[in-house]
């Protein structure tokens, strides 16, 4: 469903991710988990391209979301101008050598020592054009198949309850304001608040914002979603009904990718967890493989402190 | 008397096409600084409206009308429509910077659920943001009108009297000062017209910023 490629993502000297890669199948729900700052935010926000990466490819199925990352295409390295310099400096230097050999340690070298330059010449860049012309989509259209779910609702402030439920699928033309409406008035009733449709958000509960905040992403009918935090600035009493609402999804079949502190959730619901670290995936694995018996000691350490 | 309201409609005037045309520069300006973050061939427009913002925000009005009337402009006859397109310009620099800052004023995570939802920029801003921009717009532009309205009585230091008009209410009081013996009389009876047309315009604000409050039942 959602492939992360070797992302790497900097705020201007801070380096956030460095060097991501992880593989969302379908009907997965999988836990991201790890001290504050560690980068799960930022990862999940590259994911439908809130940040742009910095280096790294996101693909949505076959849809290509972010830019071409030659590095990751080495058909399109040994198109550099850099590439075929050293490569003819190095079969000089090192006749004996067979150019497959040239070849496999040059591309290392490459990527290792980041060689590749803006420019690299116009084949380089034709084809580059080329794979992201076949691949790469509207950001605007994936982001339809990518419901999020903010720490802090982000429900539209200026929009009644069922305007923010109908605006996205009606302003882009997806349904007439009649369907919008049904579909919202099912998913307001499925969470029983179908009398709050008239309310603006500041009259409601924070756990009533979030939920609504869910089926607002519903209404787009995505393939996945993603939830930051969805818990974390609510009241403790009203945990409770947003994560029974995320379980009901996963019972759905939702794919989802989820960042949250509430552990026993995260084991309950997860089918893969995720340990991000200093910008890194630490660990990864089944929930009772992380939780039970994790294996690296900065998990370990993590799962002491939060359990 | 009738000097007085010569001058009074005058400074009306002045003070309406000025604000038009700081509204329609500052929204422009606004435009191409905001839609800058978004769009990179907004970058060098966007650095180009910022000089114009920070120098006349940063300089004294009374010293652009002079060098706009005496030295861009220095044209026979045409010292009033200079002075009136100085204000206008000076105005459009605090509007453009309003109308940013009550954009700004609107929580990121507005903008960020609409592009997570599929809407482009354009509509998120249409659709989501300026509703709420607009709340902290309104009062701030009302403002710099009156800001405006007050400024353009130093249109006097240029000896702006137009073939027989007397230009603004200051001329007029000078006028007055003639046929009235005590000039502390002229001085109080421009600043009472000054004070009643303020004290409307803030009234007037008032109104529209409680109609904007009422709309939004938060
Ligand atoms: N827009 C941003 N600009 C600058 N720094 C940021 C930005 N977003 C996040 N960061 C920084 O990146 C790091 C990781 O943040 P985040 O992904 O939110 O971590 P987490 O969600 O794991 O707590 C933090 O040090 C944070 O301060
Ligand atoms: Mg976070």
């Amino acid at each position: 469903m959602i492939s992360v490629k070797n992302i790497f993502k900097n705020f201007d000297k801070l380096e956030v991710l460095k060097g991501v890669s992880c593989e969302i199948q379908k009907g997965e729900r999988v836990v991201l988990i790890g001290p504050s700052g560690s980068g799960k935010s930022t990862l999940l926000r590259c994911m439908n391209l809130l940040e742009e990466p910095t280096y790294g490819e996101v693909w949505l199925e076959s849809d290509l979301l972010t830019s071409i990352d030659p590095y990751l295409h080495l058909d399109i390295i040994r198109l550099s101008k850099t590439y075929k310099e050293l490569f003819s400096q190095r079969k000089e230097a090192n006749p004996q050598m067979s150019d497959e050999e040239i070849d496999s340690y040059l591309i290392s070298e490459i990527k290792e020592k980041d060689l590749l330059k803006k420019h690299e010449g116009k084949e380089y860049k034709k084809a580059i054009k080329e794979l992201e012309k076949k691949n790469r989509v509207d950001i605007n259209l994936a982001r339809r198949d990518m419901g999020m779910v903010f720490q802090h609702f982000n429900l539209f402030n200026n929009l009644t309850v069922i305007d923010n439920l109908t605006l996205t699928p009606v302003t882009l033309g997806l349904k007439t304001k009649e369907e919008a409406e049904k579909t919202a008035m099912e998913l307001l009733k499925r969470i029983g608040l179908s009398d709050k449709r008239d309310e603006y958000p500041a009259k409601l509960s924070g756990g009533q914002k979030q939920r609504i905040a869910i089926v607002r992403a519903l209404a787009m009918n995505p393939k996945v979603m993603l939830f930051d935090e969805p818990t974390s600035a609510l009241d403790p009493e009203m945990v409770g009904e947003v994560l029974d609402l995320i379980k009901e999804l996963a019972d759905e079949g939702m794919t989802m990718v989820i960042v949250t502190h509430e552990m026993g959730f995260a084991k309950e619901v997860g089918t893969r967890v995720l340990f991000m670290d200093n910008g890194k995936i630490a660990e990864e694995g089944t929930p009772s493989e992380v939780f039970d018996n994790p294996k690296n000691p900065r998990t370990i350490q993590f799962l002491k402190a939060v359990l | 008397m009738g000097y007085v309201f010569e001058g009074l409609l005058h400074t009306l005037i002045i003070t309406v096409i000025a604000a038009l045309i700081g509204l329609v520069l500052g929204f422009i300006v606004a435009l191409v600084k905001i839609s800058a973050e978004n769009n990179k061939y907004m970058k060098i427009p966007a650095i180009i409206c910022q000089i114009y913002t920070t120098v006349f925000r940063g300089t004294p009005v009374a010293l652009q009308l002079f060098i706009m009337v005496f030295a861009v402009f220095a044209i026979p006859g045409f010292k009033p429509y200079a002075a009136i397109l100085t204000f206008g310009i000076n105005s459009g620099a605090y509007v453009s910077e309003s109308i940013r800052a009550g954009i700004s004023s609107v929580d990121r995570g507005q903008l960020e659920a609409g592009r997570a939802l599929g809407l482009t920029w354009n509509k998120t801003m249409i659709k989501i943001i300026m509703p709420q921009a607009i709340k902290n717009i309104i009062p701030a532009i009302g403002n710099e009108i009156i800001a405006l309205l007050k400024e353009t009585s130093i249109i006097g230091m240029i000896g702006a009297t137009a073939g027989t008009l007397t230009f603004d209410l200051n001329a007029a009081s000078e006028t007055i000062y003639k046929s009235v013996p005590n000039f502390l009389a002229c001085g109080l009876i421009v600043g009472a017209f000054y004070l009643a047309i303020v004290y409307l315009l803030t009234f007037v604000i008032k109104i529209i910023e409680k109609r904007l409050r009422a709309s939004d039942k938060r």
